[in-house]
């Protein structure tokens, strides 16, 4: 009964969104603001791509605000998990229960590597070509993952993960406030913008786009690696409420 | 019916049939794990809507790549032949968010699960809902 | 109108020293451990005082601050706003969280981590409830929105009790419905106009196809009006606050339903043009009072009890917001100056009075008044502000409310908030009671609050008097406040001018 009323009711929303979403044209050209930024970004910025231009740039403020909920999010986490510390050094040895295949373990020897290369690449090359700091540094995560998976005794150092963090936090807001120092705006771009589609163009894009995949890649590292330790501990909740009803 | 209409049907469609199921999901279900996977359906929905209202009809990607510019010259004409940057920048701050909000949804679900040993809802109301 | 690019002072610290000093907090940690409480107080007491400076430049000038971020003017870069009326909400926040700070100065002492990441959240809450107030683009505001939401989860299921976790995860339901409705609303405004600064939109708002515009407005509305704790979306209210530390009880009250608020009003006042958005305002507030002071009656426990009287408390601002005359607007501002004020004095001596009863009842705090008795002066000042008695803040705020309403002629809804102050002085007076005349049990140890935490409910409480018996300290900037947000053109204007 309930579950037919949330029926009828979503149907009822999902068919006032469609038919107001239908007004809209599709594939029409109604760009605006977006107009400037397409002229502007390979113009006074040097910038190839148009969304890193807007994403680090003309709508910068947005982005200090994202790297901040993923600051949030791993603050949080570490927060609400209060334990995290203590099964850490209790439990890490049993991060995986069973020994990943060794078919695993030699491939990670070779792709490690590649996947952080890749990482970086895209990265620093946010300017360029589609991906920056947030796909590189999910993608650099995702190696270390992999040795999280694929070795037992691969540990992260907590320390290690908030120094990057926190000096990758400092350098945005840092080049940020320096905008300010020079007379200028907040984030306002101070460094030649260079010849369009060199490595070595955009101001300072790039180097806001590098520091926040460091940041990414730091920060997401810290979450797995605390996500993985909670499976522990739910594992190790449930053998002891086994055991209790077993006795 | 034009191609471009089906398009749009098959995209505004797809994004608010998302959002609906999230939104299914998060009212009846009463696991709290499904409850979140609802929360990032929903946000899924909402991404897609905002790159489909970006899409301009036979444009392309907006990157001034040398290969862009070699076929258009001058950046103005290029500019001419791209699609709306703006929605997918902001996909971009949208996405980054809802991962946060997740990430923070299942740590709860950890928590109260710690308590409860119970991921059904019914059974951890201590607070009225 | 004016470009301030001020080394020392301007808005962008409101947001840029929390985030610089948040991602550096933990490395200053390293160093030497006190630095997570001074720093960040160093850092409140700065923008407290610049936020002073501002406000008082922009009040004698008469011209707004507005800042542009990035080199590129509105509408193609973001833009900060600091003018008459955002600059006295967020005036008010920054003095509060100097005060908040203050009275957690001492916070878990003992244990280094719990207390980083306290500071850190409180430093982002703080950041991004000013940054919703003082931005003037609609998605820079939702992702304040955000950070504002998240932090609030975090520090909702902050103690490790088992109902901390349910209230977050209740707050984070109701939280990620808000956030959807405002993307879908701020997607729905982006497909029509191609843009995404508040001025901008409010100077093209006719050109939206009429359907779209209702549609996108009742999308936004709903979506602020729950972080602003509007009837009837506002489950989330009362366990975030009786769950959350003490202190953030007054961060919420003053804080984040404040950004909540101010979105809202922003929505109704600038950016859409609806006559019918008054009368949505005035149904929403006068359904969030009733339905607030008839479950705050009930209460058992002081702080629901204290969240439920605030929801009301939201409730009267929006009735006032929504006669959109000027009287009622300076009522308005005034009520939001007074319920951050004194929600903040009630929470901070109220948690120092839930903290010794194991299960926060009314019942259990009776004759703590001899125990503790600064504290129960604290509450006592509180509650005669809050229901409206002179020389109180509150005697003021109720006072002009009163007269907007006489001036419209609205007999009836001057009962109701005489008779809804009845229902406060009701249960308010119960608890009175209690500190005060019953027998104490004997049964609990009071824990008596620190130095730093008795001089931040002092001084609030010096303020509270003094706005009560001065009131001119603040009806001028309120007075300015008022023609700011009613006046559509100047704001328009004067973001286009820089």
């Amino acid at each position: 009964m309930k579950k037919a009323i949330a029926i009828i009711l979503l149907a009822f929303i999902a068919v006032e969104l469609f038919v107001v979403f239908y007004k809209i044209p599709f594939g029409a050209d109604r760009m605006n603001v977006a107009r400037f930024y397409l002229e502007n970004s390979p113009k006074k910025l040097g910038v190839a791509n148009a969304v890193t231009a807007i994403v680090v740039n003309f709508r910068g403020f947005d982005t200090l605000g994202e790297v901040t909920v993923l600051f949030l999010a791993s603050t949080a986490l570490g927060s609400i998990l209060f334990r995290r510390r203590e099964i850490h050094t209790r439990l890490s040895h049993l991060r995986t229960s069973v020994e990943a295949s060794v078919i695993v373990r030699i491939a990670g020897r070779f792709l490690v590597p590649l996947i952080i290369l890749l990482g970086a690449y895209v990265f620093i090359h946010g300017h360029l070509t589609p991906g920056g700091g947030f796909q590189g540094g999910v993608i650099i995560a995702t190696g270390f993952l992999f040795l999280l998976l694929a070795y037992r005794k691969f540990t992260i150092e907590h320390r290690t993960i908030t120094f990057v963090e926190s000096l990758a936090g400092i350098t945005f807001a840092g080049i940020g406030l320096i905008g300010i120092f020079l007379g200028k705006t907040f984030l306002e771009n101070f460094l030649p913008a260079g010849k369009l589609n060199d490595l070595l163009s955009g101001g300072i894009i790039p180097l806001i786009y590098i520091a926040i995949g460091f940041k990414v890649a730091a920060e997401l590292t810290g979450i797995l690696d605390t996500v993985l330790s909670i499976s522990i501990d739910v594992k190790q909740k449930e053998i002891e409420s086994q055991t209790e009803k077993n006795e | 019916m034009s191609n471009l209409q089906i398009l749009q049907i098959t995209f505004y469609g797809a994004a608010i049939l998302l959002i609906a199921i999230g939104l299914y999901a998060v009212v009846t279900k009463r696991n709290l794990i499904k409850i979140v996977l609802g929360l990032s359906i929903m946000d899924s929905g909402v991404n897609l809507l905002f790159i489909t209202v970006g899409y301009i009809s036979h444009k392309t990607a907006p990157i001034f790549s040398p290969s862009v510019m070699a076929k258009y010259k001058t950046i103005h004409a290029a500019a001419q032949a791209m699609v709306d940057p703006v929605p997918q920048a902001l996909v971009l701050t949208a996405i980054v968010i809802g991962f946060g909000v997740t990430a923070v949804a299942l740590a709860l679900v950890v928590r109260l699960y710690r308590h409860h040993n119970t991921t059904n809802i019914d059974e951890i109301r201590n607070l009225k809902w | 109108m004016v470009a301030t690019n001020h080394i020392l002072v301007t808005p962008i610290y409101f947001i840029a020293l929390p985030l610089f000093f948040a991602f550096l907090l933990p490395l200053l940690g390293k160093i030497y451990k006190s630095f997570i409480r001074i720093v960040p107080g160093l850092m409140f007491a700065y923008l407290a005082w610049m936020a002073v400076v501002l406000l008082l430049y922009v009040y004698k000038t008469g011209n707004p601050v507005i800042v542009k971020i990035a080199g590129w003017a509105p509408p193609i870069g973001i833009d900060l706003v600091f003018d008459q009326f955002t600059g006295f909400i967020a005036t008010v926040i920054a003095i509060l969280g100097f005060l908040v700070w203050m009275y957690s100065y001492l916070f878990k002492k003992v244990e280094f981590d719990n207390a980083l990441k306290y500071f850190l959240l409180l430093m982002l809450i703080y950041a991004g409830s000013i940054g919703v107030v003082i931005t003037g683009d609609l998605f820079n505001q939702f992702v304040f929105l955000e950070i504002t939401g998240i932090s609030a989860y975090a520090l909702t299921a902050f103690y490790r009790g088992r109902d901390g976790a349910e209230a977050a995860f209740k707050y984070l339901l109701i939280g990620s419905f808000a956030s959807t409705f405002v993307l879908l609303g701020i997607l729905l405004i982006y497909t029509q106009l191609g843009t995404l600064n508040m001025a901008d939109i409010a100077r093209n708002i006719d050109k939206m196809d009429p359907t779209i515009k209702v549609i996108a407005f009742i999308l936004l509305f709903t979506g602020f009006g729950i972080e602003a704790e509007m009837f009837p979306l506002n489950g989330w209210a009362p366990d975030a606050y009786s769950q959350s530390p003490g202190p953030i009880g007054a961060v919420f009250a003053s804080m984040t339903s404040k950004a909540g608020l101010y979105a809202l009003i922003r929505l109704s006042f600038t950016i859409f043009d609806f006559s019918s958005a008054n009368e949505l305002l005035f149904i929403m507030g006068i359904l969030t009072l009733v339905f607030a002071e008839g479950i705050a009656l009930r209460q058992e426990k002081i702080k629901r009890m204290l969240a439920y009287s605030s929801i009301g408390q939201i409730g009267l601002i929006m009735i006032a917001f929504s006669f959109n005359t000027y009287l009622g607007v300076f009522a308005g501002i005034f009520l939001m100056l007074n319920h951050a004020l004194v929600k903040s004095l009630l929470f901070f001596s109220a948690s120092f009075l839930a903290y010794n009863s194991p299960h926060k009842y009314i019942k259990d705090i009776q004759g703590f008044a001899r125990y503790m008795p600064v504290t129960a002066l604290m509450f006592g000042i509180g509650v005669f502000a809050i229901i409206g008695f002179p020389p109180f803040s509150g005697f003021w705020s109720k006072f002009y409310l009163l007269s907007a309403m006489a001036e419209k002629n609205f007999v009836i809804l001057i009962i109701l908030v005489l008779s809804v102050s009845l229902i406060e002085l009701v249960y308010y007076f119960r608890v009175l009671h209690k500190l005060y005349f019953a027998e104490p049990t004997g049964e609990y140890q009071p824990h008596t609050p620190r130095w730093n935490a008795m001089l931040a409910m002092v001084l609030l409480a010096l303020i509270i008097i003094a706005i009560g018996v001065y009131p001119d300290l603040v009806t001028g900037f309120i007075g300015k406040a008022a023609h700011a947000i009613m006046d559509k053109t100047t704001y328009i204007n004067s973001v286009f001018s820089i």
